[in-house]
């Protein structure tokens, strides 16, 4: 069997089994559209700063909304490769005459369409809360597929976590604490013209910000290529190293 | 043919030699059985046999195929069922079987008859569409061994297929076991029960400490023991030197197999041991060494295991060990 079909059987009992726990789903998508609500309605008058680029908070948090749900999804990776030990369905994919490294393909790939589905949910609540999309149905696609690049990236390194650790409490531990200190150290919640001078130059050391940055364009502004092939290059930096990580830790765990 | 040949297999984890040098050969169509208590070995040489483990030392070739040179090609020969089930919880019974047979390379459709057939054999067929979370202890290790046999293998290895279950799930997986066995399946199963073994090995090996102490069927292990056996027992105040006053009175009694020093007790082998309880009282009795206790058995494994290991094979009662810490310590 090809890399490819193996990856594929893999991700789909993955995602079979995220349909079937569905609350993990909703964990992961229930902070964000919290936050969506929330921040829309308590930040309300930041839009009638001087120096605030858009009409209404709404369209200037929604590209953070959607990468804040890639972030917490992504974190969310290395649960399932724990509970995979746990369950010893580790073993059974050992066992099988197939290309190891397709567990780990198989798992980044169904996060990845994990993260299609709840990036898809907060667009639409976001529209019915009166969000609009500058570059329509092409650029709600394009918004999509950077979000969930990034976040597959981002579950390489949950997955060293739980393939180091083994241990699920401190899996997910490590991604709530991690979680918020990425999210507002970032472009995500303020323009950075407001925010203080140290804030902003670490927000550009975070890749976090290159994904934000261009789906704001692509809410906002229209297609700006520059931004979204930052955001590409970044996140395939960043999974370069993530993955390789993971891929690592990963043939240790099995060694 | 032999589809299991093990010649010399060493297995270190640090200072602790987990497997310490151990050869043995499976026939085609038998069941071999690997008897030991816990920690003696039995996992880590399986998980050796599967691919799951590498050895520190030694060959291993099973199904004609070494398993360090072509992993991927033993992967394909075996099936394998670990002691601690491994079954998706979220998924259903026929959903499990399905993805393992697809991750042996079966199509779609293939995967699903064979399936459907074998849950029809495991007595599973009508919880096939529940979550296998629902199921029971011996459902659960039912679903486990249809997984193992889905992609029809040359070789299936069991590790304690029956740990945990109760007497009558226990029962129903032995009939499942000689049943695949007549139908031609060769069998690797390790196991801690010296019933199980005795009910189904056609072969057998005694491990300890990482090593095999003993091997052969368990017909000619038993003939081995030289008879039936007469364990005595001096009462608990006495001393090292009644057990050896003890020893030697039984050495002078005529036709005996064997005098041995087990432990705190003396076993004396011999034929028709039920006729001869009073000449051995009797010589106890002119030593003036208090007798405890009197045990006489038939040759059975459980006399084959003590003679060969001087100790009795005692079965915790386990929780599957944690395959987190396992793997940690990779073992």
């Amino acid at each position: 069997m090809s890399l490819f079909s193996e990856t594929m059987i893999i991700t789909r009992r993955n995602l079979l089994k995220s349909v079937r726990v569905p609350i993990l789903l909703f964990m992961s998508l229930f902070q964000p559209l919290l936050f969506l609500i929330l921040f829309s309605q308590i930040f309300t008058s930041l839009a009638n700063l001087p120096g605030f680029p858009y009409d209404t908070y709404l369209q200037f948090l929604v590209p953070a909304i959607i990468a804040m749900t890639a972030l917490s999804s992504a974190f969310q990776s290395g649960l399932g490769t724990v509970s995979d030990v746990e369950d010893g369905m580790l073993d059974k994919f050992l066992i099988a005459p197939v290309h190891r490294i397709s567990i780990m393909t198989g798992r980044i790939l169904s996060d990845g369409v994990r993260i299609v589905a709840q990036a898809a949910v907060v667009i639409v609540t976001a529209f019915a809360m009166g969000a609009r999309y500058e570059t329509g149905l092409a650029g709600l696609v394009v918004m999509i597929f950077l979000a969930s690049i990034f976040g597959m990236a981002w579950a390489g390194l949950s997955n060293i976590v739980a393939l180091r650790t083994q241990n699920a409490e401190v899996t997910m531990v490590i991604g709530i604490i991690l979680l918020f200190p990425i999210l507002f150290l970032s472009t995500g919640f303020m323009p950075t013209a407001l925010l203080p001078d140290w804030l902003d130059t670490v927000a550009r050391f975070n890749p976090l910000s290159y994904l934000i940055d261009a789906e704001r364009a692509l809410v906002n502004d229209g297609w700006d290529w520059s931004l979204v092939v930052q955001s590409i290059v970044v996140t395939l930096g960043l999974g370069a190293v993530t993955l390789t990580g993971a891929t690592r830790a990963f043939r240790k765990a099995i060694s | 043919m032999k589809l299991i040949e093990v010649v010399d297999l060493y297995k270190s984890f640090g200072d602790v030699r987990a497997v310490n040098g151990i050869s043995f050969a499976v026939e085609e169509g038998t069941i071999f059985g690997f008897l030991g208590p816990n920690g003696a070995g039995k996992t880590t040489t399986i998980r050796i046999l599967v691919t799951l483990s590498e050895q520190t030392s030694g060959t291993a070739i099973v199904g004609g195929v070494d398993v360090s040179a072509d992993p991927r090609g033993v992967r394909s020969r075996v099936g394998y069922a670990a002691q601690a089930t491994g079954i998706d919880r979220d998924l259903t019974g026929r959903e499990n079987l399905i993805l393992q047979g697809r991750l042996h390379g079966l199509s779609k459709v293939d995967a699903s008859t064979e399936a459907e057939a074998i849950l029809e054999v495991i007595s599973l067929a009508e919880v096939a569409d529940r979550r296998a979370g629902t199921y029971s202890g011996g459902m659960a290790k039912r679903l486990d061994l249809a997984q193992a046999l889905i992609h029809r293998p040359n070789v299936l290895f069991l590790d304690e297929p029956t740990t945990g279950l109760d007497p009558q799930n226990r029962n129903a997986m032995w009939t499942y076991l000689r049943k695949l066995n007549d139908d031609g399946m060769t069998i690797f199963l390790t196991t801690q029960y010296l019933e199980e073994a005795d009910e189904l090995a056609d072969d057998l090996a005694i491990i300890d400490n990482g090593r095999i102490v003993v091997e052969g069927s368990p017909t000619e292990l038993k003939r081995g023991i030289g008879g039936d056996s007469v364990t005595l027992m001096p009462s608990t105040d006495s001393s090292a030197e009644d057990l050896e006053v003890m020893a030697t009175a039984m050495r002078a009694l005529h036709d005996t197999n064997g005098v041995e020093k087990l432990g705190d007790s003396v076993v004396v082998y011999l034929e028709d041991g039920g006729s001869r309880i009073a000449e051995i009282v009797r010589a106890i009795d002119t030593t003036g060494v208090q007798l405890g206790r009197l045990e006489l058995a038939e040759p059975s494994l459980d006399q084959v295991f003590l003679k060969h290991t001087g100790a009795r094979l005692r079965v915790e009662d386990v929780k599957p060990p944690s395959r987190m810490s396992r793997n940690r310590r990779h073992r």
